[in-house]
């Protein structure tokens, strides 16, 4: 892998992060904007004269085009300045920096519980592939999914909080005042929060594992005398890892959102109370904030992902714009010391290693479009 | 069409069927169903358990929670119908004009389809709600906005396959308008793809509408929603532990029915296609992977869709492209 194909998707990631973030504040400001809201009226209610009206909006550079307006708010929000509420004064980079921690650690934890418990039951699930477990895990993954996730949390309020008095209902303490404390009131939320990522991810899993199972490498390994757990661990799982990173990536906005409802729930201060409290005072700068902020947090655990998924799997990162059938054969080549030409295939597992293999390999966005 | 009635014929489809026709018919006529006034308050009868009078017990204010719980679910429902119509136009359309309306089209829709994809639903809609006022409308409209980009994928995966079928560059060819080759040769095969997604995107709407009114977003206070009565019976959980259930039932029922009914149509696609062509789940997932799920439906949508957005910051890159094979199944179904 030379240094200029590896560069070329990485310049096409950065472009297109940046045009995600430059989108999504094109419409964060236009929602603010939208809305008409002006300080004074927000504030001040219908005691406002046109006086006040134009001393506020002049303070907070609203009497300016808009255009100007919000190239000025971008400006600052590059430099971590968004502003200042219009009821408190506080600048809202420090509010969000007080909030932020909450959600980023919940959300965090939940994340780290959902690739434990998911990909536990995902592997579990695919190696008794047919079997109790199996369905079981599928059960579960199906009825989960149809449960609201705040529902999740409200049970386990009820189990651990109200039942056994084990664990606190509501709260947050920061990480500075020792994990113990910290992990004691995120735990619950953070579990709720986790449960429907993990369903997907466990379900995603257990596909692309069977799947590879049935590759013709798998075999060839077998035969070799590999150790199940060195063919499981070195081999399959690093092939079939792809999807199941994609989805988790794909959760990342889901339990973002999620940690929103679970804030309510366990009463925790993050970015849904700070951001909530400000919509129903349409104090558009901390809405503006917090959504932005949020949207930031996303596209960067999208990157992370992204950067994963290359390092997972390097064919991934070949340049784009070849066949379809290219960067299989490639594959196949390099997979050519596993394979022995007269290892004989399992009835029926040949199309499913073709599509699992051309699934796995096939550079994302090789097909030309046109 | 013929995929959507070879659905119907499924036991699992039916099922789904008629727990389905139900919700409806509470949500048509729940009002003059529920057996007493939704908003009446018995002060004198408060968190009272269940009793021949109220079946399911009364709330903190002495309401009958069945009442509330019948005369809540044309609300809910009204609500993620809204949220997905408006996914559907705004996905659907942008989809097919990606396809055939040349490159500039295709690289703007596709940008804006990935800004809205990294929009978290909950604070997405506060914003919203707060820009625009709160009310259902201005909610729905925010979860539709939200929800067009996995019609788009969706969509726009099954439309490129069809674009390259060589019935459709035959007619192309012969000078058939784009609007006719549209309405004879696409839309008939994007139906049930778009069907499916509907069915999941209902279910998932609907839990998220249950997030919302749980947050008190989009409904004033005194409307039973199934979301609503959550939140309330949260502030009584050590009076009745037990109050969540009913509406929690409610909502995971109806949400299972529209997954099951999702599987069938889907299962039933993949019946015609012959292994691994049709409906959202293309790109070789068998079956049992693509139980319905909030996101096994954008992982399908994901997965089906490579073209849309290589590596990009919205989406990670998709671990299963769509293959030449995948494409052949669609258009020689």
């Amino acid at each position: 892998m030379s240094a200029t194909t590896a560069a070329r998707p990485l310049a096409r990631v950065l472009a297109t992060t940046a045009t995600v973030l430059l989108l999504a504040s094109v419409l964060t400001f236009a929602l603010g904007a939208l809305s008409g809201a002006n300080p004074a009226a927000a504030v001040l209610g219908d005691l406002a004269t046109p006086a006040d009206i134009a001393r506020m909006e002049a303070q907070f550079g609203l009497d300016k085009p808009l255009p100007e307006q919000f190239l000025h708010w971008l400006g600052g929000a590059v430099t971590g300045d968004l502003g200042t509420s219009w009821f408190t004064g506080v600048p809202v980079s420090d509010s969000i920096a007080e909030a932020l921690p909450v959600d980023l650690s919940i959300a965090g934890l939940a994340l780290l519980l959902a690739v434990g418990i998911g990909g536990g039951a995902g592997i579990a699930a695919a190696l008794h592939s047919g079997g109790r477990l199996d369905r079981a895990v599928t059960l579960v993954c199906s009825v989960l999914s149809t449960l609201p996730p705040f529902l999740i949390g409200i049970v386990l309020i009820i189990i651990f909080a109200v039942q056994f008095g084990a664990l606190p209902t509501g709260g947050y303490q920061p990480l500075e005042s020792g994990p113990g404390q910290w992990l004691r009131y995120a735990i619950l939320p953070a579990f709720a929060l986790s449960l429907d990522a993990a369903a997907s991810l466990a379900r995603q899993l257990r596909t692309s594992l069977v799947g590879a199972l049935r590759e013709n490498y798998v075999t060839g390994a077998e035969i070799r005398g590999f150790s199940a757990r060195r063919v499981l661990f070195g081999h399959v799982l690093r092939n079939a890892a792809g999807p199941a990173l994609t989805v988790l990536g794909m959760s990342v906005p889901l339990v973002l959102g999620g940690a929103v409802v679970t804030e309510k729930i366990f009463n925790l201060p993050g970015m849904a109370q700070l951001s909530l409290q400000a919509a129903e005072q349409h104090d558009v700068p901390v809405v503006q904030g917090t959504l932005l902020v949020t949207v930031a947090v996303v596209v960067a655990a999208n990157l992370a992902v992204n950067a994963a998924l290359t390092a997972l799997n390097p064919a991934a990162v070949r340049p784009s714009g070849r066949a379809g059938g290219a960067p299989r054969l490639g594959r196949r080549a390099r997979l050519g010391h596993l394979v022995r030409p007269g290892v004989p295939v399992r009835p029926g597992g040949r199309p499913v290693a073709e599509r699992a293999t051309a699934a796995r390999t096939g550079t994302p966005g090789e097909r030309s479009t046109s | 069409m013929r995929t959507l009635r070879r659905a119907l014929r499924l036991p699992s489809a039916r099922a789904a069927l008629a727990v389905l026709a139900l919700v409806a018919l509470l949500a048509l006529a729940g009002r003059a169903l529920a057996p007493h006034d939704p908003l009446a308050q018995h002060p004198g009868q408060m968190l009272r358990g269940p009793s021949p009078g109220n079946p399911l017990g009364t709330d903190y204010l002495g309401r009958d929670v069945l009442s509330r719980l019948v005369a809540g679910t044309g609300l809910s429902v009204a609500g993620a119908l809204e949220a997905v119509g408006a996914a559907l136009l705004l996905g659907v359309l942008p989809a097919l004009a990606s396809v055939w309306l040349g490159k500039a089209v295709e690289w703007s829709v596709q940008r804006v389809a990935d800004t809205l994809m990294v929009m978290p639903f909950t604070v997405f809609a506060i914003a919203v709600v707060a820009a625009l006022g709160n009310g259902m409308h201005q909610a729905m409209l925010a979860l539709g906005v939200l929800f067009a980009p996995l019609y788009f994928r969706v969509t726009r995966a099954a439309a490129l396959g069809l674009r390259q079928a060589q019935y459709v560059e035959a007619a192309e060819l012969m000078g058939a308008s784009r609007w006719w080759i549209l309405r004879v040769h696409i839309w008939g095969k994007i139906l049930p793809t778009v069907a499916v997604t509907t069915a999941q995107a209902i279910g998932q709407a609907l839990l998220v509408v249950s997030s919302l009114t749980f947050l008190g977003l989009g409904v004033q206070p005194p409307q039973p929603t199934w979301g609503g009565m959550l939140a309330s019976d949260l502030g009584y959980l050590a009076q009745q532990p037990w109050a969540p259930l009913f509406p929690g039932l409610a909502i995971m029922l109806t949400v299972g029915a529209l997954n099951l009914l999702a599987d069938a149509i889907r299962d039933s696609g993949h019946a015609g296609a012959g292994s691994g062509g049709g409906g959202a789940g293309v790109g070789g997932s068998p079956a049992p992977a693509t139980a319905a799920a909030p996101a096994a439906a954008t992982s399908a949508a994901s997965e089906s869709a490579p073209d849309t957005a290589p590596v990009s910051a919205g989406t990670p890159a998709s671990g299963a492209p769509r293959t030449e094979e995948a494409d052949s199944h669609v258009t020689t179904r």
